[in-house]
């Protein structure tokens, strides 16, 4: 790494943002508590899974879905509901109701074409609709409790973070060392160079939406185990949540760069900035305008940096 | 816009000369165009054609030489200077923008036009369309409904509305049909008639001796000379582009190896672009498809890859039929494709050597699902040995590697598989300086010697005398001719460019 790359702009940027943060944080009260640790931790795994599953549709060159909250809201739904039937068998039906969902819009974006963003807010519509006719538009309920084991907290830590965790690794080793992953990243990178070369173009895409529906449809029993009941309203700001960590992280939105471990830093980076604010006392609506403002300044600087060394 | 005598010289150029590194590109070309004369400009790919228009329109400065417009010495430091000294270019690539009307696109990098389009703008734009024979176009009419050949008018219309001099028209024709081109002759004649210098670059000699008055040849950076069109044939057009005609008697190089596992191709077809190929290959002969852009030669390779879903005809290989018409099952048939578009579909351009280098064989390399990052090191460095790229490049981003190595590492994709039964190679050497270029054609005459099947396309004709055994030559979507044993450069070059049968 020459001198020149060591002390360009977008690091200086980087650095100065890296070092206010550290300040305000060690200069907050409380901050450096182990439960103040623990809160944010907790606030990450949920959006993490999902943010972690969008990395690979994001790296495999199918930008962003716009159908996130939604997707896990229907797994959401479909977990509780289920839970009549044991805690085991309901999450297999939700993981495989999370695969096919994401796999369908897999196979339209792999095999023809079609542009994710306007299929992601089409599935979002379509997913809400089916939703409400299907509960006939009311609160779902746990049919059983087992959900409850989803609770636990192991050594006064979420179970949600040490699963979380244990994705975030998987998604790494997957990405980097898998066939699959290897492709996926050349696929994103150029598409038509990659089906030039008669690799499995429709087949790499579809691996890393169902990939993006596992691991949201894990988030998704989370979410619903902590909520106990859903709707399809229960995903919050789930979609533009895990857009953003994943973005924050320096994944590229043109594909092709990006890795697990970065989303892992942005969500994390996203979570003490809204820990902070919130133990700074500021107002609901000026958190989220700082954390808006500061999101963008990262991601402009990442993304700039992205782009141009894609020129 | 003008009333000049025909017969005043527009344009001199005196002396011109540039180089690039150690490479003279061009060498003390002089010759001069009249007011009104429509002269050709011909010369073999790299005779320096094309480096004496960019030093025309501005976009490179000479060595030395000078151009005079109108009896002033012009210094043209970029384009719009060229622009000023009434010197205006249309090329093959069509810039007109679709979304916009006529008369927006006849104002369009116009240098002296106001933000706001005056009043007598439009009768001025009307006026010039009429002279163009486009009558029948209004000016409030969008682009995208007009067909090739008026857009390529409306293009020479925005060269002629700053008051152009000399008209540069380079391969103008090369997209279009017959009566296309017929109706752009016809502008350009009119345009000349009213006392424009005209210089026209074309592939199509049959064309250029139809159009021009006169016809300058350059060969090898210099210039041949200057002769009048009535007094040229095609035959002796072609002696003088070449010279010396490359010429390679029979040679006993490149004998079949294995007779009995061919690849053949029957009618193929390709909807626009081939209408009929045939060719029985066998392994350890390099077989050259020579044809100029748009002769079907590109789209004979890509159609065996896979890469043309709608083309139709028999491929087999070793006997057995391939049915299935995508890329991924032509590859896993063993037919591997290097493009002629290395950084649009070639490479993975951000990505390292390496990673480019196992790209299209990580299946090869792994186990259960995963790389096995030993095979593939492994790999990567005898990869990098056969493209003579030292090991500690390998980590390097492809992009920031010469034309000829990245061109090199396209092709080491396709080496050392054993799965590897056919290679297909458009350009082999596009973009590739001549040290690498001789490294590339060994590398393809090693692998048909290791028994592949080594099929290429290309316009040069050095490149095809050098490196094919056999070759076909093509024009307009069909085989003009198979050459084989005693193969002349200038045979080739007739029936790449010259064919009694009419266009499309």
């Amino acid at each position: 790494m020459t001198a020149r790359q060591l002390v360009s702009p977008e690091r200086i940027v980087v650095a100065i943002v890296v070092v206010v943060v550290v300040i305000v944080c060690a200069t907050t009260p409380q901050f450096l508590t182990l439960n103040n640790t623990k809160a944010i931790l907790a606030s990450t795994s949920v959006v993490g899974m999902a943010a972690l599953g969008l990395t690979f549709i994001t790296i495999v060159g199918s930008v962003v879905s716009l159908a996130t909250a939604q997707s896990m809201a229907v797994v959401a739904m479909v977990f509780l509901a289920a839970q009549s039937w044991g805690l085991v068998p309901a999450m297999l039906i939700s993981l495989v109701v999370g695969v096919v969902i994401g796999g369908i819009q897999g196979l339209a974006v792999g095999y023809w074409s079609i542009n994710p963003v306007v299929l992601t807010i089409v599935t979002a519509f379509a997913l809400t609709g089916l939703a409400t006719l299907v509960s006939g538009g009311t609160t779902v309920n746990a049919s059983g409790d087992g959900f409850k084991g989803l609770n636990a907290t192991p050594g006064g830590i979420p179970l949600s973070v040490f699963v979380f965790a244990a994705l975030a690794l998987a998604s790494q080793i997957v990405l980097q060392f898998s066939i699959k992953g290897r492709q996926i990243y050349l696929v994103g990178e150029n598409r038509l160079a990659a089906t030039s070369a008669g690799l499995p173009v429709a087949r790499v895409v579809v691996f890393a939406w169902a990939a993006f529906g596992l691991l949201s449809s894990v988030g998704a029993m989370f979410l619903a185990a902590f909520n106990t009941s859903a709707t399809i309203n229960v995903g919050g700001s789930l979609t533009f949540d895990a857009i953003a960590a994943v973005l924050t992280g320096g994944t590229s939105i043109a594909g092709g760069r990006g890795s697990a471990i970065r989303t892992v830093i942005g969500v994390l980076a996203i979570s003490i900035i809204s820990d902070v604010l919130l133990l700074r006392g500021f107002s609901t609506g000026a958190q989220i305008a700082v954390k808006g403002v500061l999101i963008l300044v990262f991601v402009v600087v990442v993304q700039v940096r992205a782009g141009r060394v894609a020129r | 816009m003008n009333s000049e005598a025909q017969g005043q010289p527009v344009v001199l150029i005196d002396g011109l000369t540039r180089s690039f590194g150690t490479s003279t590109a061009v060498d003390g070309v002089s010759f001069s165009v009249n007011a009104g004369e429509i002269r050709g400009l011909c010369g073999h790919n790299g005779a320096g054609k094309s480096t004496v228009i960019k030093m025309l329109t501005g976009q490179l400065q000479p060595d030395s030489g000078t151009i005079t417009v109108d009896g002033e010495i012009v210094r043209l430091r970029n384009p719009h200077a060229a622009q000023r000294a009434g010197i205006a270019v249309v090329d093959q690539e069509l810039s007109v923008i679709p979304a916009l009307n006529v008369a927006e696109n006849l104002r369009l990098g116009d240098v002296s036009a106001g933000f706001f389009p005056g009043r007598g703008a439009r009768g001025i734009q009307r006026q010039l369309l009429d002279d163009l024979g486009l009558a029948d176009v209004r000016l409030d009419e969008r682009v995208t409904d007009l067909n090739l050949g008026q857009r390529q008018l409306v293009e020479i219309a925005r060269a002629l509305s700053r008051n152009a001099r000399l008209l540069i028209l380079d391969e103008p024709t090369a997209t279009l049909s017959d009566s296309e081109a017929q109706l752009v002759f016809r502008a350009i004649r009119r345009v000349a008639a009213r006392g424009c210098a005209i210089i026209f670059v074309s592939h199509r000699l049959r064309e250029v001796l139809e159009l021009c008055d006169s016809v300058t040849v350059l060969r090898d950076a210099r210039l041949v000379g200057t002769a009048s069109s009535a007094e040229l044939t095609v035959s002796q057009l072609i002696v003088q582009m070449l010279g010396e005609a490359p010429h390679r008697p029979a040679r006993t190089a490149g004998a079949a190896l294995d007779e009995r596992s061919p690849l053949s191709v029957t009618d193929l077809r390709v909807p626009g672009s081939v209408s009929g190929f045939t060719l029985e290959a066998v392994p350890g002969v390099v077989y050259g498809i020579a044809g100029q852009v748009g002769s079907g030669a590109s789209d004979v390779l890509r159609a065996i890859a896979g890469l043309h879903p709608g083309s139709r005809g028999a491929i087999g290989l070793a006997g057995s039929s391939l049915t299935r018409n995508d890329p991924t099952s032509r590859l896993g048939s063993g037919i591997m494709y290097v493009s002629n578009d290395r950084k649009g579909e070639g490479l993975f351009l951000e990505k390292t050597v390496g990673e480019n280098l196992t790209s299209t064989r990580l299946p090869h390399l792994s186990r259960a699902g995963f790389v096995g990052l030993n095979r593939e090191r492994q790999q990567r460095r005898l990869l990098a040995g056969l493209t003579g790229i030292p090991d500690a490049r390998i980590g390097e981003a492809v992009s920031g590697f010469s034309g000829g190595n990245q061109q090199k590492v396209f092709i080491a994709r396709t080496l050392d598989r054993p799965d590897a039964r056919v290679l297909l190679i458009d350009e082999p050497t596009r973009g590739v300086d001549i040290g690498g270029r001789a490294a590339i054609h060994e590398l393809l005459r090693s692998a048909a010697a290791s028994g592949m099947i080594v099929i290429f396309a290309s316009t040069e004709l050095e490149e095809l005398i050098e490196l094919g055994d056999v070759i076909l030559t093509m024009k307009d979507g069909h085989v003009v001719r198979r050459h084989d044993g005693d193969i002349r450069g200038d045979e080739l070059m007739r029936d790449m460019t010259h064919d009694e049968d009419a266009r499309r």
